[in-house]
């Protein structure tokens, strides 16, 4: 493997004024999750299919200006409403497999989620204006 | 003096805004003047400019002047770090769980639990 090649580690944390089950069932849900996880407001989602067991894999794509876009993944830990971890894999822009935990905590009110994003930095995406290319489309899709 | 940290700032900002980040998009795919970048958003060619300004000081963008036109071009260079990387990434993940949130509290709104709205308004 490429010297340059290194694991990112992405974590965020944000809370929730709902219960930890509503934000955890939000990524399990094949209504909800096509609503938000990998939608864009221009795009349009063409498929989504959740097994949502451990060992099951999930499959969503959206339709982006006339290209299909397949997020894909496997469902390694389902602990509800606490921990949700799933591998995210989108061909389209990389073969990396990815690995995400969702930790959800539970407050007085509401929750507090933190994400963590584990991957391997590919070189490509660090160092050639194609790769930040892929990273800027996914962004501006997000809008 | 720009540190490292400061400049890491200005790209993290820049990046923070999707109209921003749009407009960094569509400069990927290649050079264009201003009036055709500030074309496909509901703003004014103002507030568009003010985007395109906040993105020139991040590094992020490259003016060139031909006569009166200006065209804009998008640099990587800011972008090439792992930092960056890792801060768009980060700046991708909020959007969604924003997105997840506004989609919770809209739920919440179109299901009222009690006639609070109603009593507001009075």
């Amino acid at each position: 493997m490429n010297p340059q090649s290194q694991k990112a580690i992405v974590q965020v944390t944000r809370r929730f004024s709902a219960s930890a089950e509503r934000v955890f069932d939000a990524w399990l849900d094949p209504n909800t999750v096509g609503k938000w996880l990998f939608a864009t407001p221009t795009g349009k989602m063409s498929k989504i299919k959740i097994d949502a067991r451990v060992g099951g894999s999930y499959l969503i794509v959206e339709c982006r200006e006339g290209i299909d876009v397949e997020h894909i993944g496997e469902y390694l830990e389902i602990d509800r409403p606490r921990r949700l971890v799933f591998t995210l894999k989108v061909p389209k822009y990389s073969e990396e497999n990815t690995k995400v935990t969702i930790e959800i905590r539970a407050l007085e009110s509401g929750c507090e989620l933190t994400l963590t994003h584990e991957g391997v930095l590919s070189d490509y995406i660090a160092s050639t204006t194609s790769g930040w290319k892929m990273i800027l489309g996914q962004l501006a899709a997000t809008l | 003096m720009t540190s490292a940290s400061s400049h890491y700032q200005l790209t993290w900002v820049a990046l923070a805004d999707p109209t921003r980040r749009s407009i960094l998009e569509r400069l990927s795919h290649g050079e264009a003047r201003v009036t055709e970048l500030a074309r496909p958003y509901a703003m004014s060619l103002n507030a568009v400019s003010k985007h395109i300004r906040v993105l020139e000081r991040a590094g992020l963008i490259r003016r060139r002047r031909d006569g009166r036109d200006h065209f804009l071009s998008f640099n990587p260079d800011p972008l090439t770090s792992a930092a960056a990387w890792i801060a768009a990434q980060r700046s991708l993940w909020m959007s969604r769980l924003d997105a997840l949130d506004a989609l919770l509290q809209a739920e919440d709104a179109a299901t009222p639990k009690t006639s609070r709205r109603k009593d507001k308004s009075r």
